[in-house]
Formats: structure tokens, sequence, C-alpha cells
């Protein structure tokens, strides 16, 4: 770029949002009356348009080229490497960081104080199935071995509806924002073939809550609500008729208690 | 959307931009591929939440510019128009020629914002983001290419005239 360039003025932002179809309606009304009086900023308009409906055109004439099978197999072997590296960032992400937390606190809770040390095999132990469920989670967290979906704070409609439907019941939302906690994401946990759902929150002081919901089998003995503490976590644990509700919060400004009275409602 | 389907469109988007940049397809998809070829060696270091288009754009981007110093000077492609562009009638192929021959008069740092614009696949802040400017000067960039752009086809078209009157005038 010249000098001379430099010192040129920048042609009207609101001329350029408009032929770009970027500007807002309100001010729509308010370029086109200039465009009505002001023959050179019509002119301009029409050439741009033109300029960038020859080029878009261009561009287009792409799509008519035939099949490009290297790109393809880039494209695939990308989306591979992407989908590894999304299914990496989840599991390592400080949600499922909570959850594993949380696991250990669930073992702690049923007084087992080794599970690294047995691993997998606790699994199938003696605790509620949804523990177990929780257990297997971690230890799939740990091999990065399990698939899940994610939705955005701003999906949880969507998020509400395909979860119910991945779960074959209704999944409603914890509804902690009556708490001052904003959600973050909604996800999907498949762990040994169960779905975990699990909802991430966090209040205006940072503070997180993790709360997951798992399938209540038929055979599954009930749990009044249990809360428990292992270092600087703590965790509300129950069962409904249909779900197995875990609640896992570091935070010390609302009692876990009325964490999880809110969940329940 | 699917990463799978997501990545399918993008890389379509890819195709266009390129073969705009380079007006030559066999050249286009080679640099498609090296763009690929670069986000699977960067792609462990794709950051989860990051906009994918983007990311994908500015590798091509750059690419594109790798290219371009390496060979010093553009290609001087002008004539080579894609073949389905080829079959247009000849109006639009002068109309074609003139745009894209006044658009390769333009340095790169004021092409390649009215071209991501015209792709129609962008907001005007991903565009920027694609390469690696500020917003401000994305805008300022891409204003004073389109003047530019502007000067240089009413040169061509007034040119022209002059030598249609003056070959009236011999007559």
């Amino acid at each position: 770029m010249t000098k001379a360039e430099d010192r040129e003025p920048v042609p009207d932002i609101d001329l350029m949002a408009y032929v770009d179809g970027t500007l807002p309606p309100e001010k729509v009304a308010e370029v086109e009356a200039r465009l009505a009086r002001d023959a050179d900023a019509r002119d301009a308009v029409a050439q741009w348009r033109h300029f960038d409906n020859v080029i878009h055109g261009a561009a287009r004439s792409a799509d008519a080229q035939p099949a490009n099978l290297r790109i393809e197999a880039l494209e695939r072997q990308l989306a591979q490497k992407l989908q590894r590296r999304r299914r990496w960032a989840v599991l390592n992400g400080p949600g499922v960081r909570q959850i594993a937390a949380s696991v250990v606190i669930f073992a702690a809770g049923w007084g087992a104080h080794a599970v690294y040390d047995r691993g997998a095999s606790m699994v199938n132990g003696a605790y509620p199935a949804f523990v177990s469920q929780t257990l297997a989670g971690h230890y799939s967290y740990m091999l990065a071995a399990h698939e899940s979906a994610e939705f955005p704070g701003d999906q949880m409609d969507d998020a509400l509806a395909w979860l119910s439907a991945e779960m074959q019941q209704r999944i409603d939302s914890p509804q902690l924002e009556r708490l001052g906690y904003q959600v973050e994401s909604a996800r999907l946990m498949v762990v040994d073939e169960v779905p975990v759902a699990v909802f991430y929150y966090r209040n205006p002081d940072d503070q997180r809550v993790t709360v997951s919901m798992t399938p209540r089998e038929a055979t599954q003995s009930d749990h009044a609500l249990r809360v428990a503490r292992v270092q600087d976590e703590h965790m509300a644990y129950w069962s409904s008729d249909s779900l197995n509700y875990v609640v896992v919060t570091s935070s010390e400004d609302v009692p876990i208690t009325t964490l999880a009275a809110a969940v329940q409602r | 959307m699917s990463l799978k389907s997501e990545l399918h469109t993008h890389v379509a988007s890819l195709r266009r931009y390129a073969l705009v940049l380079t007006r030559d397809p066999v050249a286009a998809d080679d640099l498609v591929q090296e763009t690929l070829v670069k986000a699977i060696a960067k792609a462990d270091t794709f950051q989860h939440g990051t906009d994918l288009r983007p990311w994908l754009f500015r590798i091509l981007h750059n690419t594109h510019i790798s290219d371009l110093r390496r060979a010093k000077t553009r290609a001087d492609a002008a004539a080579d128009l894609p073949d389905p562009l080829a079959r247009d009638c000849q109006h639009t192929q002068l109309e074609l020629k003139q745009v894209l021959g006044a658009l390769d008069q333009l340095p790169e740092a004021q092409r390649m914002p009215i071209i991501l614009v015209a792709l129609r696949e962008m907001s005007y802040a991903e565009a920027a983001r694609t390469l690696d400017v500020p917003l401000g000067t994305f805008m300022s960039r891409l204003g004073r290419g389109r003047a530019a752009l502007r000067r240089i086809v009413q040169g061509v078209a007034s040119g022209k005239l002059t030598l249609m009157q003056r070959k009236e005038g011999d007559a």
C-alpha cells in the first residue's frame, strides 16, 4: 500500500455495510435517503455490488469443479484428528475434572478408600448402580474412551429436548438460576452404555456447580439425600423415582443442601 | 451440525476462496491440499471452542502469502479462467476479466478483504480474524480496496472508450 493510499479517506463504512447487507435496520433508511440525493454514493454502491457479484460468481464456480479425491481424503483425516482433539478437550475440561473429583468423593462416601489402586474392579462392586456408572465414567475419563455431546448454555431448550430423547425420559433443567448461577453447558456422556446428563453452572463469583443425572434402574434401591465433603468439594446425591442425581461444588457461599433442594424442587 | 459436515462445508468454502485467489483450479486445489496438510499438523493445538472456519481460512491465507513470497510475484493467470466460467456468455467473461484483472492490481492487503467479503460466508469480524488484523484495519483495507478497484475499472473503461473514439476517428 502506498503512502498516498494511506492518506486517502476510508470510504463510508455505512455504505459498505449497506452493500454487504450488514447495516443495522435502523440505519438502512438513513443510508437510502442519502443515496437518493448523492449520485456519487449511488454510483459507488452500484459498482461495489457489481464487483462483489462478479467475485462471488467466480468463487461459486469452484462448486462445479470435479471432486478432488486427495482433498476428500485430507478432509476425512482432519475431521478424525479434530474429533480426537475435541474429545480430549472435553475430557480434560474443568467440568469433567469436577465429575472425576465427585467420583473420589462418591468412593469416599461409600467407604472406598483405594479407588485408584483397585481400578475398574470397583465398578461392579457393592455400590449403587449410579455410583458404579460414575466410577466407570471416571475410569473412562482416565482412558479417554467415552463419547459425549455438548450444548452451550444458550441452547438449553434444545439440550433438554435432546437429553430427554437420548435418556428416554423427561430431563428438566436443574434451574440453579434462582440461586444466582448461570448454566454454561449441558453434556451427555455415555458410560458403559448408560447415558449421564451433566449440567455445568457458574455464578458471578466464578464458583462452579456440576449437576449430573443418570437413569434409575427399576431394580435399584432407593437412596435418600446424602451429603459428603472431601477436601474442598461438597457433594450431595440421591435418587428419585426415575433418576439418580449428583450435585458437586467447591462453593462455600451456597450450602450444598440448598443447591440439592433447588435441583429437587 | 456434526464436525464432519461442518468441515465439509468449510472445505468447499476454502476451494472457492482459493480459486479466486489463484485464478487457476489446479493451483486452487493445490493450495487447499497444502492448507489441509498444515491443518492436520496443527490439529493437536486447535483450541476446543475456537471457530473452525477462521482458523482454516487463516492457514490458507498464510499459506498463500508464503507461496507468493516464494514465487516473488503472483502468477500472471489473467486469461486462465476456470472452465465453468469460460462457458458463460462473452459479456460475463469480459466483466469477469475486467473485475478480476483489476483485483489483481491491488495489493494483497486490500485484495483479500474484498474476496473474503464477496464469499458472503463470514462477518466482518470473522474475516478480520482470518487475516489476523484488527476490525478497524480490516474495514480500512476493504474500503480502500473497493475505492481503488473502482478507480482501476473506471480507468480501464475510459481507456477503452478513448481507444474506440480514436478508431472511429481514424475510420
